[in-house]
């Protein structure tokens, strides 16, 4: 019945305008005019359009940076994450600065050069000078951008790091498994093809130093401290993304994948400058099925005492796996 | 390719599109540049072989000696194709010459088939138990190729039976110069995968 | 002389048509209709986006399975819809509708030509096309629902039917689809090349051709050079799914099941797939530049600034497009220094783009502008290529596409380049040509409340997203609310819901004027727009052959609009240079 009810509204809708728009054109057959030529009385309305949308486009933008400023993450929690919130605050304010002169710019042109009946156009067809001008600017630049970008991509990108704490972080739809390479500092081998039964992850148990690995399903990790996480999963790709440390790496089945990172700030921390509710969250960032948008688990950073004494107390596979 | 780019002081010579000659050479240019794309996708494959190939765990397979005759017959096979414009000259039948190329084509076809039996018995596979990614790419390069040498089969009936029907003159024989362009172009292609694949 | 007295049937002049004119029109139609179809699916999505998991009276549009007992949005359908809106929105609305409609139209008679150089093979291209589409559209009522791995279809999401089950029959017919749909533009594509290079008419050189010609010489070739990569990548996929080889698929347990595949890499799949996704994107934009360009040239009464510049600039994009595919790779695991690369070719392609935008703006300076509804969207245009192109430099930046890849900040990037800077550039193309595809004039006051809606919803559903995703949002989540921290987004994914179904809204407007013009519109006069390109020196009433006499000469560039000593502010190509006038 709604359905029927609908049909028949935009029905009589079109109806309508074609009524509205026939009553338009036949009064402009009396009147003698073409209601489809541009008229000097047009170019002026649309032309103040154009510069009433300068004052709000812009004044759209500048809301929208002012009233969700503190919905955006907070500054990073993580070493190399200082130095990429750094470049993108460069970023942001170049491209900002350009799009407030170029957008008004436009604007103001198409308000300031409307047409009227009896101006002429300046027939200006070249000038070379200015197209070396407006190419060799933004590639200046763009270089200095580009080298600065690169520096920090490198440093993000290292994972050459001693003394780091080796996860593995297992993705499978849809939830996430985290394995603590142990005392050892290596991970035991695995292969998919041993997943079976409470081995979820496919630990060689063969291999000599899978048996001080531990497997959780909440990360805890000591502040200031770099961690090496290792990527793996089970089905599809996935992506682990941690948005408050600037942290992402596709996981990809058949692959292995890892990122280093160095948290800075403890989850009490955050809580008190964020709110009492706040939380490390790991998501998954590529999608990868129908709860694509449920696949979370927790990261806790911590005072390193706190973080010896949960490590202590967590389970072995040589305990959880093997017959005792 | 036949690219008209004018100069100005050209511009009187220039004729209009009713010159069938214009069409003529529009529709050799539309043929290579299809030929352009269909080499793009074999690039696309190949780089994804060279790709993969470099990850490792990539069984090294011997090309079945079946293909190196298949590569001689194809070879052969455009090689008739040069003869066709003296005939046509001298007003001779092209029926022979393009028959054969039909024929020899057809061969090609049948080595190819050889040359997968061959690899299957010496436990080279496309998929399945024993398979490797090199098997599997191996199989679909050269059957990417004989589908294309398909088309390329199905116009040469055309151009035989037109042949036979004597329709072929020396002014007017453009679908069989494309015919003979595409053919030409499959035996290049094969050529290179053939030298790819033994080579890389 | 043109000679075409054979017998038109209704057949042959509507279905079977050879003429290019009617094959513009075939693809506009079903353009639009695409167009209308991917709306309603993002509709549809953003509804269930600022109320997840209610039902909603849209929802009714759907077939039966895609709800759950509530009357919501089933999460696996919720998928479907994103990446059929994408697949269709990218190819057929951007791509066929865009370049097959214009490229069709205005290239045998902006150059002088009779038709295309194979009218035959232009049809084919249609058919195509309009198989593809039939068949991408029968995979939405099957059971298993259409494919739903996203447009960018990555495997193994999409080569298993188990990880979500629009990778079963769904994908199959999508990957069918796709298969037709490159076919049908190759063959468009050979014949846009080769009639722009070998048809043009006396006095055409390549100095003269209008801007737009350029714009679609170069996207055909970027075409060619690109989709066949698509075809191979979706070769090795077909074989994956259907015949067992391991060329993407290594390492998977599904559904609890271990499958056999060995050796295989999802990243294998990328590059080939960006090899053409990347120029793709390109294949979408410079079209509708050049259509920009003619229309802001028409409308300004001033050439258009700096012709090789934007030739130039043309050329140097198309280049670059095709060694920048890795910067939608960058979060993959690749070689660090490969990013670098990637990152500095990405960020160079921003160099032409300015330019071509600085061009546009010297253009507009010291203009007698003319505001027809195709120079608003014209405007649009530049505005969303502006913004638009801003955000990609923070993309194109490896480090900082670390927290920003697959958020919605790229959500709001890619929209504003293609679904406005493309978009505003077809809808320029229709209401500037209309009167010669028609014959008609749409009318301009509906046009103007076109422009100005659409202008501001656009703005109001993208440029919030830039904010959603700077606060960590990641892209294709069927919902914000599963993750506290994404509580305070809720309040912004309903602005944007709202803006995108006003927006929605504003296009019944151009639908219906569009519609009641080609109809009921008045008549337009042989060059309405006062233009100096060969297509408005044809008559009204469109005939085989585009001239009834002989061809026109050209005697001059695209551009004398108020050349100093002309009597008129415009000045035809094949008007002949007067005594003591020197040619620009």
């Amino acid at each position: 019945m709604t359905n029927i009810l609908i049909a028949l509204v935009v029905i009589l809708t079109i109806a309508a305008l074609v009524q509205l728009v026939r009553v338009n054109e036949l009064l402009s057959e009396i009147t003698n005019k073409d209601t489809n030529a541009v008229t000097d009385d047009d170019n002026k309305k649309n032309g103040i359009l154009f510069l009433l949308t300068i004052p709000l486009f812009m004044g759209f933008v500048v809301w929208q940076m002012v009233t969700w400023d503190h919905l955006l993450l907070p500054p990073a929690s993580s070493v190399h994450g200082a130095e990429i919130d750094s470049l993108m605050k460069v970023s942001m304010t170049l491209i900002l600065v350009v799009f407030f002169i170029l957008t008004p710019m436009l604007f103001f042109f198409a308000y300031k050069y409307r047409g009227k009946k009896g101006n002429t156009a300046y027939f200006f067809s070249h000038n070379n000078k200015l197209e070396v001008i407006w190419t060799v600017v933004p590639t200046i630049i763009l270089t200095v951008l580009i080298v600065y970008g690169l520096k920090t991509w490198d440093r993000a990108m290292n994972t050459n790091v001693s003394d780091a704490t080796v996860i593995e972080i297992y993705s499978k739809q849809f939830d996430w498994t985290a394995r603590y390479s142990g005392l050892d500092k290596v991970l035991g081998k695995s292969n998919y093809r041993l997943v079976k039964g409470k081995n979820v992850l496919g630990v060689d148990m063969l291999d000599k130093n899978a048996s001080d690995d531990m497997v959780v399903k909440e990360v805890h990790l000591p502040v200031n401290k770099p961690v090496l996480l290792m990527f793996r999963s089970r089905d599809v790709i996935h992506s682990a993304f941690l948005p408050h440390f600037r942290v992402q790496m596709n996981c990809v089945p058949g692959l292995s994948t890892q990122f280093a990172f160095t948290p800075t700030k403890t989850t009490a921390q955050m809580k008190e400058s964020e709110g009492d509710d706040f939380e490390y969250v790991l998501l998954c960032n590529k999608i990868c099925g129908s709860a694509h948008f449920n696949m979370q688990m927790k990261f806790i950073i911590e005072s390193e005492e706190d973080y010896n004494k949960w490590i202590s107390s967590q389970k072995t596979l040589q305990n959880t796996l093997t017959l005792k | 390719m036949n690219v008209k780019t004018v100069k100005r002081e050209d511009l009187d010579k220039y004729s209009n599109t009713e010159d069938k000659r214009l069409v003529n050479i529009a529709l050799k240019s539309m043929l290579f540049i299809g030929m352009v794309a269909i080499s793009m996708f074999f690039a696309g494959l190949t780089s994804a072989y060279i790709v993969r190939k470099a990850e490792g765990n990539w069984m090294e397979f011997i090309l079945p000696d079946w293909f190196l005759v298949s590569t001689m017959v194809i070879v052969l096979s455009s090689f008739l194709l040069f003869f066709v414009k003296s005939r046509l000259k001298n007003n001779n039948s092209v029926f022979g010459l393009v028959c054969s190329v039909l024929i020899l084509g057809l061969i090609f076809s049948f080595f190819q088939f050889k040359g997968w039996e061959q690899l299957i018995s010496e436990g080279v596979f496309l998929t399945g138990e024993g398979s490797n990614v090199a098997g599997s790419f191996l199989y679909v390069l050269t059957l990417a190729h004989l589908a294309h040498l398909f088309g390329g089969v199905i116009a040469l009936i055309f151009a035989t039976v037109n042949a036979k029907l004597r329709r072929y003159t020396i002014d007017s024989y453009l679908s069989l110069k494309l015919i003979s362009m595409y053919w030409h172009f499959l035996t290049i292609l094969w050529v290179l995968l053939f030298l790819f694949l033994k080579f890389l | 002389m043109s000679d075409h007295h054979h017998k038109e049937t209704f057949i042959t002049k509507y279905i079977f048509c050879t003429d290019h004119k009617m094959i513009a029109k075939q693809f506009l139609i079903t353009g639009m209709f695409m167009a209308i179809v991917g709306m309603l699916m993002s509709a549809i999505f953003r509804v269930q986006l600022a109320n997840p998991g209610e039902a909603s009276v849209l929802y009714n549009l759907l077939p039966g399975g895609w709800l759950n007992e509530a009357g919501g949005l089933n999460p696996d359908k919720y998928l479907a819809l994103v990446t059929m809106h994408g697949t269709i929105l990218v190819f057929w609305v951007l791509t066929a509708g865009l370049s097959g409609t214009f490229a069709n139209f205005l290239i045998p008679l902006q150059i002088g030509a009779r038709d295309m150089a194979s009218g035959f093979i232009n049809m084919l291209s249609y058919w195509f096309f309009f198989i593809a589409t039939v068949v991408l559209l029968s995979s939405l009522f099957v059971e298993s629902g259409p494919a739903s791995g996203g447009w960018t279809i990555y495997p193994p999401l999409s080569a298993l039917p188990q990880a979500i089950p629009g990778s079963g029959t769904g994908m199959t017919l999508w990957l069918l689809s796709i298969t037709l749909f490159v076919v049908g533009s190759l063959l468009g594509g050979l014949n846009y090349i080769v009639t722009i290079l070998n048809l043009r008419t006396k006095g055409m050189s390549m100095q003269r051709l209008p801007l737009t010609v350029w714009a679609l010489l170069i996207t055909a070739i970027l075409g060619v050079l690109s989709f066949p990569v698509l075809l191979s990548c979706g070769l090795l996929l077909l074989f994956d799914r259907s015949f067992g080889t391991s060329f993407y698929l290594s390492d998977i347990i599904i559904n609890g099941e271990a499958l056999h595949h060995a050796g295989g890499s999802p990243i294998l799949f990328e590059h080939l797939f960006w090899f053409l996704g990347h120029p793709e994107v390109y294949i979408i934009l410079l079209p509708a530049l050049g259509i920009v360009s003619e229309v802001i040239a028409v409308n300004s009464r001033k050439p258009i600034f700096g012709y090789k510049a934007m030739v130039g600039a043309l050329l140097l994009i198309a280049f670059l497009s095709f060694i920048v595919w890795g910067h939608h790779m960058f979060m993959t695991g690749m070689n660090p220094f490969l990013g670098s690369v990637f990152t500095f070719t990405t960020l160079l392609i921003a160099i032409p783009s300015a330019v071509k935008v600085f061009n546009y703006l010297a253009t507009l300076w010291r203009a007698n502008i003319r505001f027809t509804p195709a120079m608003l969207f014209a405007i649009g245009t530049v505005s969303a290529f502006i913004t638009g192109g801003l955000t990609g430099l923070i993309l194109g930046d490896s480090a900082l596409d670390i927290n920003v890849h697959d958020t919605y900040f790229v959500v709001g990037h890619f929209h504003i380049v293609m679904g406005l800077s493309a978009i505003y550039g077809m809808f320029a193309g229709v209401y500037h040509w209309f009167p010669k595809m028609y014959g008609k004039m749409m009318n301009k006051n509906l046009g103007y409340l076109h422009f100005w809606g659409t202008f501001i919803c656009a703005y109001g559903v993208f440029f919030p997203m830039h904010f959603l995703g700077l606060a960590g949002l990641p892209r294709r989540y069927y919902t914000n609310s599963n993750f506290p921290m994404f509580d305070g987004l809720s309040d912004i994914n309903e602005i944007i819901t709202f803006f995108a179904l006003a927006g929605a809204i504003f296009q019944a407007v151009f639908i219906f004027n569009f519609v009641y013009s080609i109809f009921k519109g008045t008549k337009a006069s042989k060059n309405p727009w006062k233009s100096n390109t060969l297509e408005w020196t044809t008559p009204i009433e469109r005939i085989h052959g585009n001239w009834p006499g002989d061809l026109p000469v050209v005697k001059r560039w695209a551009y004398d609009y108020s050349k100093p000593g002309m009597e008129d502010d415009f000045v035809p190509q094949d008007v002949p240079l007067f005594e003591g006038e020197k040619e620009h």
